[in-house]
């Protein structure tokens, strides 16, 4: 299953509204559509975040292709002819089974849901190497629930849901859902005091865009201690970077945790496939741990330009653009997302600079994140630290394209841990700092809410 | 292939034609294309993949109990047989089989082979649960193969365990469950996705109109021949690799390529064997631009007999007859190239 194949961009409908209504002026939403500028791509399908880059030339068009091979390829247990070095202990054995259709995944709905994209990090209190999370002895950084055949997996996932009713100011109620993870049956004693976060996949498109951020522009949006006392802080994470040996700006991961694709790649391969890699993390995730066995060799089960061939994949995924602009309670919406201070964190608009992909560089994006992190509350909180990004902390997501998730996975869900399954739902998950926001939302009559979300539907 | 002059040109002949228009025009209704497509193909697809996978079900439980060179025999025509129908499924990918994890579990490439030896040499019963509950690389069409033609194709009745056979079984147990459950999930008795496609474009469906039931439809031709053209033939072809070549084992490439190519003519014509109204994205094209489904017509066509007429085994020719090999992936190429040059354009300005 091969995703690769060019867009015809539908500019077309924007040209002949501008053309054929000479006569009125009407708002000019031509910016508004181009979510990438250049890189856009118009498609509302349930295949719409798997477009490479409108403006890529024909060499990046074939490294994508290739990429887009070893994103869907499946890993087998070493030895093998092709394809080894998966586990011994591992989440899933390919790159699309968590991130389907390259959208939001799912968490579990059974114990043996083998669909599920969730994956839950571990740590202990404190912080480990470099500053970053400090693995529970025995399970690692992340829980890994799958095994080699024949080997001995960390335990099984159980939780428990929660039910909580939000009021509408207007009368209405939502009913919010959430699950509380554990480890049952796990394949030695867990410590005590162990700190679970449960991240749901999320969409893997535009992610070259959000690299090509320059640093400083992101650092602009901070407002790490609330000088300005408008209640929205804004912290850049600073992370450990493999590749650069050194700190740097978090832009990737539900809390900003990895600086670049490149990483973030070779993270996901080591720790949601168990494949070792040259360079980036050249020792198993399981190094160290008594059920770490079979499947090894001495030597890293990839190469480094496999990591960053892969990577290049989401580098070069375009992002869909809105729809139904000019819809009135569209606009509507809109309105009240920028009156509810939405816009806040959720920045519309950024610019990217100088990228190595030449098709990434200088445009002007609306990827309505400022990728930074925010306090979003108790109840969102995983109160797992993660670098400089505390328990209550989690990045800005990115909006674009995000009216399409349950059309390009309709068991798509939302938020962090995907406890939401309608976007009002996570918009009323939403605390801390969006407390604020939240609440006018929450006293907004109906067909106002309904406004907001039909604006949050057409990005 | 993205050159600005091209959108441009197009952009304006859109704005032309749609200037001219003074009065608005009732949509047309694509009804009778999508439910040709989606009851006559696409559910007589299912429905023949479910039939042919239980028929192998029954012809591996026969091998099991009674091992010998005839069941052996029957067993591996059973698995080309179920075969067809699925790479017949390829040209639509979409809805429960790529949504439920149903393709991982009965198309994962390659074969896990490590885990599967362990797996043999160990204790565990041999059941349709036990084989459920593993990844899909130790289940599925080329686990099945790998165990019914060995690595050589050589393999005797004599050369298997009677692990092999419990194995077998096994599998095929799951492979006609799997096959039994996509049938299930499209049908209106069952699942019903069918009635998204039957109901684009109204409350309830996914599609949000007709017309992105045909893109949906129409991606999904272009992405099959991608895959045939710079994937299945591409990867071992140019890199003169057959452990690239995902049907190896059986040699059965040849046929997996053409029924894959079959998917796109049955979709695009509206004909699954002796099924269908010949109402399929053809009568959409043709209303619009005649010589371009004639041109896709004859190029789907084109590329069948190129593929069939490599000589031997594709294996064989990747060395032996590269430019037998080359001409099928051109043409493979070419029916994609007008799929997205051509047809989608055209069904994205419906």
């Amino acid at each position: 299953m091969m995703n690769t194949r060019l867009a015809i961009p539908a500019l077309t409908v924007v040209i002949l509204l501008a053309s054929c209504k000479k006569e009125t002026v009407e708002p000019d939403f031509s910016d508004d559509y181009k979510a990438g500028g250049a890189t856009t791509i118009h498609s509302a399908g349930p295949d719409a975040y798997t477009f490479p880059l409108a403006n890529i030339d024909g060499a990046g068009l074939a490294r994508h292709t290739e990429a887009d091979a070893l994103f869907e390829q499946q890993f087998v247990t070493a030895p093998a002819i092709r394809f080894g070095g998966l586990g011994p202990l591992f989440n899933q054995n390919a790159c699309q089974s968590c991130h389907i259709r390259n959208g939001r995944s799912q968490p579990p709905v059974s114990p043996s849901d083998q669909a599920s994209g969730l994956l839950i990090r571990l740590s202990v209190p404190g912080s480990g190497e470099h500053g970053g999370p400090a693995p529970v002895p025995g399970f690692g950084g992340q829980f890994q629930p799958k095994a080699i055949f024949g080997g001995v997996p960390e335990g099984k996932l159980a939780w428990t849901e929660m039910q909580q009713i939000v009021q509408f100011l207007d009368g209405g109620t939502a009913t919010l859902t959430r699950a509380e993870y554990r480890i049952e049956e796990p394949y030695q004693p867990l410590p005590q005091g162990i700190l679970y976060s449960p991240r749901n996949a999320p969409p893997v498109f535009g992610l070259g865009l959000l690299e090509a951020v320059p640093e400083e522009d992101i650092l602009a949006l901070a407002d790490e201690n609330d000088a300005d006392g408008d209640g929205i802080s804004g912290k850049p994470n600073r992370v450990w970077d493999v590749a650069a040996g050194r700190t740097a700006l978090g832009r990737f991961g539900w809390k900003a945790g990895s600086p670049t694709l490149d990483q973030q790649t070779a993270e996901a391969f080591s720790q949601d496939m168990g494949i070792s890699s040259v360079f980036y993390f050249p020792q198993e995730s399981c190094t160290g741990q008594s059920n770490c066995t079979g499947g090894i060799g001495d030597e890293p089960d990839i190469a480094r330009e496999t990591v960053e061939t892969t990577a290049f994949y989401a580098m070069s995924l375009a992002p869909p653009a809105p729809r139904n602009l000019e819809d009135p309670q569209v606009q509507r919406g809109k309105m009240l997302f920028l009156d509810a201070g939405c816009n806040n964190c959720h920045v519309p608009t950024l610019t990217t600079g100088n990228h190595p992909l030449s098709a990434l560089s200088y445009q002007t994006i609306h990827p309505y994140t400022d990728l930074l992190l925010h306090d979003m509350g108790e109840d969102l909180a995983d109160n797992r630290p993660d670098f400089e990004a505390g328990g209550r902390e989690w990045r800005t997501a990115p909006l674009w394209g995000v009216g399409l998730t349950q059309v390009v996975n309709p068991n798509a869900r939302f938020l962090h841990d995907g406890r939401a399954a309608t976007l009002e739902e996570a918009v009323l998950w939403h605390g801390g700092e969006a407390e604020e926001s939240r609440e006018h939302f929450r006293k907004l009559p109906a067909e106002e809410r309904a406004a907001l979300l039909a604006f949050l539907k057409a990005l | 292939m993205h050159k600005p002059s091209i959108i441009l040109l197009l952009s304006v002949i859109v704005l032309f034609a749609a200037c001219k228009k003074t009065e608005v025009t009732p949509d047309e209704d694509f009804s009778p294309v999508l439910t040709n497509l989606s009851e006559n193909v696409i559910l007589n697809t299912y429905l023949d993949l479910k039939d042919k996978a239980s028929a192998l079900q029954t012809a591996t439980q026969n091998l099991e109990a009674d091992p010998n060179t005839a069941n052996l025999e029957i067993a591996r025509t059973a698995w080309a047989a179920a075969r067809s129908p699925w790479e017949q499924s390829e040209g639509f990918l979409f809805g429960p089989v790529d949504q439920e994890g149903l393709d991982p579990s009965l198309d994962s490439w390659p074969v896990n082979v490590t885990d599967l030896n362990n797996v043999l040499n160990g204790g565990n019963a041999l059941t349709p649960e036990f084989l459920q509950a593993q990844e899909g690389t130790l289940k599925g069409f080329h686990t099945i193969e790998y165990l019914l033609w060995g690595t050589d194709s050589q393999k005797a009745v004599a050369d298997f365990t009677a692990r092999e056979f419990e194995y077998l079984a096994a599998c095929s147990a799951v492979l006609a469950s799997d096959a039994a459950q996509l049938y299930e999930r499209w049908a209106p008795a069952g699942g019903d996705y069918i009635a998204n496609v039957l109901n684009a474009g109204k409350t309830g469906s996914i599609y949000p109109s007709q017309k992105a039931a045909l893109e949906e439809m129409a991606n999904a031709l272009s992405i099959i021949a991608d895959e045939v053209g710079n994937g299945k033939i591409n990867d071992p072809f140019s890199q003169q690799d057959l452990s690239l070549e995902e049907s190896r084992f059986s040699n059965n490439s040849k046929a997996d390529f053409a029924n894959n190519i079959r998917s796109i003519k049955n979709i695009y014509t509206g004909k699954y064997l002796t099924f269908g109204t010949l109402t399929g994205l053809s009568a959409v094209i043709a209303d619009r631009d005649a010589a371009l489904d004639v041109r896709l017509k004859t190029e789907i066509d084109a590329a069948i007999a190129a593929i069939e007429a490599i000589p031997g085994t594709f294996g064989d020719a990747v060395f032996n007859n590269a430019s037998a090999v080359s001409d099928a992936q051109t043409k493979v190429r070419t029916i994609q190239q007008t799929l997205e040059s051509d047809i989608l354009p055209l069904i994205s300005k419906l």
